[in-house]
Order: C-alpha cells, then structure tokens, then sequence
C-alpha cells in the first residue's frame, strides 16, 4: 500500500483520516515525551480515526478535530506531531 | 458498623458534569474552603442518609493521574492523601460522560490501579440514551468489578441510583488514613484503550455521535469570522446587560434605602446617634448594595457561558490572537473569570502549564473589569455622561461602560505584549483544548452558582464594608467643627485632613481631597470608594451622590478618576492572591508597581486629553 503519511495540521476542512503515528516534534524540546503521551492519553493513538471540523483565524492554527466522538482543538505544532493516512474523499 | 467519618472524592474528566452532580448530592450543605497551603478551591459537601457521617469532595477536572498540569495535580495529591493534613478518600466515584466513554474510562482505569473501592457514575446518561447509546451497566459494572450506575445531573431524581450505591457502599466501607503510593505506569496507554474497547464492545451499543445541530452550531461558533462576530456580540450583550436589565431592580433597591434611612432617621432623635446610623450605617452599605443587580447578572452570564460549553471555544478562537502577546487561549478563562473577580481569575490559571504564560496571565488579569469596579463606573458615568441613544440601540451610558471594558482589554494585551520582552519562545507547551458537547446549562446548579457568588457579595457588605463605612464614618465626624466654623463640618475631621495630606500627590491628575480620602478604603474593597465618597460628601442614594459629584467634579477629573479606576490595583486581595500563587515578592512587587504607574499615568494622560477636548 502506498503510504505517505500527511501530519494532521495539512489535512483540509472536513477530511477524515487514520492515525499511522504520533511522531516527535522539536518544538516541545525535552516535553515532548510528556506531549506525545497526553495525545495519547486523550485518544490519539495509531488506528484511530479523526476528522477535521475547523481552523482558528489565522492558517490552519489552531485545528479542532473529532476523535472518538470528541472534539478538540489543537495547536499547528501539536497537529504536526500527527501522522496520518488520508481517507478517499 | 462505624459512625466514623466516610470521605469520598468525585473524580472525573473536565467537563463530565461532575461538579452538577456534586451539586444535586450535597445540595445546599456544600461549603467552599481552601487546601492548606494552597490557594485551591476545595469544595466539600456532606452528604446525609447514608446512616452514618460522610462526606463528599468535588475534585478538580483531570485527565490522567500521569501527566498533569498544576490543577490536575491537586487532583492527584488529594487523590493519594499527599495534601497536608489530609488522608486519601475513602471511597471514589469515578464520574464518566457517558457520550464521551471513552476518554472517562480510561481514567477510571488508572484508578482502579490504586485499590481503592470505587463506584462509577455514567453521567449525562438521558442525552447519551437520546443518541441512541445503550449501555448494559449490570454488564459494565460486572467487568469492571465495581457498581456502576446511570445519572442524569439535571433531573431531581437523577442521581437517586448514585445515592442507593452510596449508601451500599458506606455500609461496607472502612475509613482509612494515611496515603497511597502511586503505582509505576502499569500498562502502555496502547493497552488501556485496547482493553476498553474490548469492555465497551460487550457492553455498550451504537456509536457515540454527536447530533447535527451540534456540528452546525459549531460552524458558526468556531468560524474564523462569524464566530469572533459573535463573541464580540456576546460580550456587549452582557456589558448592556448588566447597564440597562439592572436599573429597575438597582432604583427599586435605592429607593428602600432611601426610605429606610428617612423612616429610620425620623425615628432616632437628631444627634450623634441619628447621624451614625442614617449617614454612616444605611448610607454607606446601601450605597453597595444597589450594585448586587449588575453583579448577578455579569456571574449569570459567565456562569451560562461556562456551563454551556462555550467558553472553550472562545479559547479556541482566539488562541492565536492571544499567542501574539505571549498568552494563549487557555488564558481566555482566566481572564473572563477575572471580569467577576481577579482572585478565582487567579486562581484559575492552574490549568496553564507553561509556567512563563501563568505568570503573565497572573499579572494581567487584574486589568479586566471586575465587578467591584462596577459600583464606581456605574456612579461616575450615571452622574457624568448623559443618557443618550447612539445608532438607535446602544445608550451611551452603556456604551461608556463597554469603552472601560475595553481599555482594560488592550491595555492587558499590550502589558504582556511588552512584558513578554525579546523572549524568543524554545519550547512550546501544548493547547489540547477539550471542546465539550453544547449542553443547556442545568437550572439548578446554575442557580446555585448564582447564590453562591450574591451571598459572598453580601457578606463582604455585610462584614468588611459595614466595617469600613464605620471607621469612614468616625474620620468623616471627628473631630467636630469649632464653633463658629464656616466651611463644612466635613473638613475639620480626621477624614479631611487625610485626604488634604494626599491631596497633592494627586493634585497634577485633579483630584480634590474628597476623592483621595474615598481611595484609602478602597484599598479593602474597590466598591468602597463608593460608600466612601457618600459619606464624605454626606448624601445617601446613588442619585443624590451623582447629582452632588456632578456638582462638584470636573469631567476631564471625573475621566480621569475612572482611568485610575482600570489600573489601579485597589485591592489587597488581588496583591495578595498573586503574592501566594506566584510565591515570588518581586513579582508581587512588579505587579503592583507597574499598576499604580499605569494609573497614575493613565488618570494623568485622560485629564489633560479630556481638558483639551472640552
């Protein structure tokens, strides 16, 4: 299967997609760990499917998504860490 | 079997109805206390017909037991009995949304690991039927290896399943003392979900799905454009609100007041006696009173707000806006609590984790209007801007009002903007914002809320304001004028000379004495300067103050007073509430420095732009 994982915060409005990874991001410097597992946590977890409802004002920053039925919203940064597979439209 | 105390700890998600359910158990016994130690909201109830003596703590909202923030951590430490003084809970009641089981289950795992006995709740549990959710509970609970039952906060006898287990469980249930340890991370958060998955695919049907008016009210909400149309809405709906729904109730309360002080007046022989309780007593705490109106109704605006799901959003909405300055959208709650009151505004700002951020949010709350200013701009601006109508709904008076909002909003914004300095951001601290399915806020607990916030207003009448209109009274009196004086007795008193030794200070921002003596007390309490000035200038009523400050006031002063008003940190409390949540006496020294510069400035600048254009 061709396999080109798209981080969270490039998926447009309304697309659907399955977590393949929650990848490390040096914007958290040495929190990073601590985030990884808070997404986690919170739902975000390879298999999961997310979909995206809507962006802040400014670029795509914040996103809010639904993961299991809930919505959160999340920062480009935090998005980034993301990894997914689109679905077909 | 034991009369000894049964303590049990209502646990749950942010946003998982928990403190509604507190709320229909405890009823009106809850009281509201701070840990030892910490400024944290402790709420505690006791909860009756259990046969024996038992009580229930309402916990902070937390996700996990692992990864915290500082709110989450309290959670924790009182979770574990780390809090001084105090043993772990006996019993916890696990609360779960039932809409959203997932996320609570999780949470209700990892505390299963720590052996406590436990109960679950599955909340919220009418809408999530309505959603078409079947939950076999007996099923749940049998897995589990706990009593799980279904409530619904909202109704009256929603929570009647939850009692019954309660007092199963206060039968059983030996009170222990002591704390726990926090057990190694037992399994990957891989496995968790995994194993609740297996649990819910055996006991719970049809997947959770929000319905459609929920997601179109969210296009409109969190649109980029329309959805800051609407906060904008919003917030002048209620500065309106609080102006115009306010004034029969507020001229209805002045009016008794007034007519008690005649009636009580005519009753008492003119004398010292007469004058203490006509000019000092009703003048002074009716003088505060009045504004209880305007106060309901700014808390039942926040509190909807907060109740409903919103206020999230709106954090979302502007989380990048507020970036800019160095703040977040996790500091947008902070700041709107702040319009009711700095101090929980303050304290709020535990659920921020990035330690830079909180320090900022902390030192620019105090710039939102909080409701004791009220009382002042409500006085000022009713005796010096005229009741207009701009643009055929706005009252300018109103309008006025929203203009202060607003000076305090920007002026916090640039303060972080600058105070942020050169700083360039290394690391990030994530947003992980939850934002919770819209629910119409609870009649009941909304109410209580409500009465919460009016009897803290009347107390503080009732204790520290009664008080100071007292000693106000007593400077304002003593010592008499000499015989055969021929200005008011008023400026021969403690109370005049008072505000003549301040009086220069203030002299370059126009200022008389009268004005300068009200800012002592003020200090306690920023509603004082009300009763303060009535009582200097001796007139009860709001109107009849008005008319006198009217008389005796310049407006570019009068402008000027109110701009003090925004800056100025007038309040003990706020300084010190900072002092202990930042634990660090050059902040609280910064803090109020930089405030009482700001308003010696801003008072300064307003004066001689006002003088200018008029």
């Amino acid at each position: 299967m061709p396999h080109t994982a798209t981080p969270l915060h490039q998926l447009p409005k309304g697309a659907r997609a399955t977590i393949v990874d929650i990848a490390s991001h040096s914007h958290f410097g040495e929190l990073d760990a601590q985030v990884t597992q808070r997404l986690k946590e919170l739902g975000f977890l390879p298999g999961a499917v997310l979909q995206v409802i809507g962006f802040g004002l400014f670029g795509a920053d914040p996103v809010a998504v639904r993961i299991n039925g809930t919505k959160f919203g999340l920062r480009r940064s935090e998005a980034a860490k993301i990894l997914t597979s689109v679905h077909p439209a | 079997m034991s009369s000894s105390l049964l303590r049990f700890a209502l646990v749950g998600n942010p946003n998982c109805g928990k403190t509604a359910l507190f709320n229909c158990l405890t009823g009106a016994r809850a009281k509201v206390a701070n840990y030892a130690g910490v400024t944290v909201e402790k709420r505690l109830g006791s909860l009756a017909g259990l046969g024996r003596p038992a009580e229930l703590i309402d916990l902070p909202g937390t996700y996990s037991l692992y990864v915290a923030s500082p709110d989450e951590q309290v959670a924790r430490r009182v979770i574990l009995g780390e809090m001084a003084g105090e043993a772990a809970p006996d019993v916890l009641v696990a609360v779960v949304d039932a809409t959203n089981i997932k996320l609570g289950l999780r949470l209700v795992l990892e505390l299963q690991a720590l052996g406590l006995p436990m109960i679950l709740a599955l909340n919220l549990a009418d809408t999530a039927r309505s959603r078409g959710i079947t939950i076999d509970t007996a099923m749940l609970s049998q897995q589990l290896g706990m009593p799980v039952v279904e409530t619904v906060a909202v109704r009256k006898n929603g929570v009647a399943d939850l009692q019954t287990a309660l007092a199963q469980c206060a039968r059983t249930a030996g009170s222990r003392s002591g704390r726990l340890a926090l057990p190694e991370r037992a399994e990957a958060v891989e496995h968790l979900y995994a194993r609740i998955d297996t649990l819910l695919a055996s006991s719970v049907s049809a997947p959770s799905h929000a319905p459609a008016w929920q997601d179109r009210l969210d296009a409109l909400v969190m649109h980029p454009v329309l959805g800051l149309v609407l906060l904008a809405t919003i917030l002048l709906l209620m500065f309106q609100a609080v102006f115009a729904w306010a004034a029969p109730v507020m001229d209805a309360i002045d009016g008794s007041m007034a007519w008690l002080g005649e009636t009580v007046g005519s009753l008492l022989p003119a004398g010292i006696l007469h004058d203490f309780v006509v000019d000092g007593l009703i003048a002074g705490v009716g003088g505060v009173l009045v504004f209880l109106p305007q106060i309901i109704i700014l808390f039942a605006f926040i509190l909807a707000l907060e109740d409903s799901g919103y206020l999230p959003r709106a954090a979302f909405l502007l989380d990048r806006l507020m970036r800019g300055v160095g703040l977040s959208g996790r500091s947008f709650i902070p700041m709107l609590s702040s319009f009711a009151c700095a101090v929980p505004g303050i304290m709020s700002t535990r659920s921020i984790a990035d330690p830079k951020e909180r320090l900022l949010t902390i030192l620019t709350a105090p710039l939102m209007t909080c409701s004791a200013r009220l009382p002042v701009y409500a006085l000022v601006i009713g005796a010096f801007v005229p009741q207009h109508t701009v643009w055929g709904v706005f009252n300018l008076q109103g309008l006025t009002l929203f203009a202060l909002y607003v000076a305090g909003i920007v002026s916090a914004a640039l303060v972080a903007w600058v105070m942020r300095g050169r700083q360039v951001v290394s690391q990030g601290f994530p947003l992980l914002l939850e934002l919770p399915n819209y629910r119409w806020p609870n009649a009941y607990h909304f109410a209580l809320g409500l009465k919460e916030r009016a009897w803290i207003f009347l107390r503080r009448v009732g204790t520290i304001i009664l008080a100071l209109s007292i000693v106000l009274w007593f400077l304002a009196t003593f010592p008499h004028a000499p015989v055969g004086a021929t200005l008011p007795a008023i400026e021969y008193s403690f109370a005049g000379m008072l505000g003549k030794l301040m009086q220069p200070l203030f002299d370059p921002l126009g200022f008389n004495w009268q004005m300068c003596i009200a800012l002592i007390p003020a200090m306690a309490a920023r509603e004082v300067a009300v009763s303060a000035l009535a009582t200097v200038y001796a007139v009860g009523g709001e109107d009849a103050l008005g008319g006198a400050l009217a008389h005796d006031w310049a407006l570019p002063v009068a402008l000027a007073y109110l701009a003090w008003f925004v800056y100025a940190p007038q309040c003990l409390a706020t300084i010190a509430v900072v002092r202990r949540e930042t634990n660090s006496r050059q902040a609280t020294v910064i803090f109020t420095a930089y405030l009482f510069g700001l308003a010696y400035l801003g008072a300064l600048l307003v004066r001689h732009i006002a003088a200018l254009w008029a």
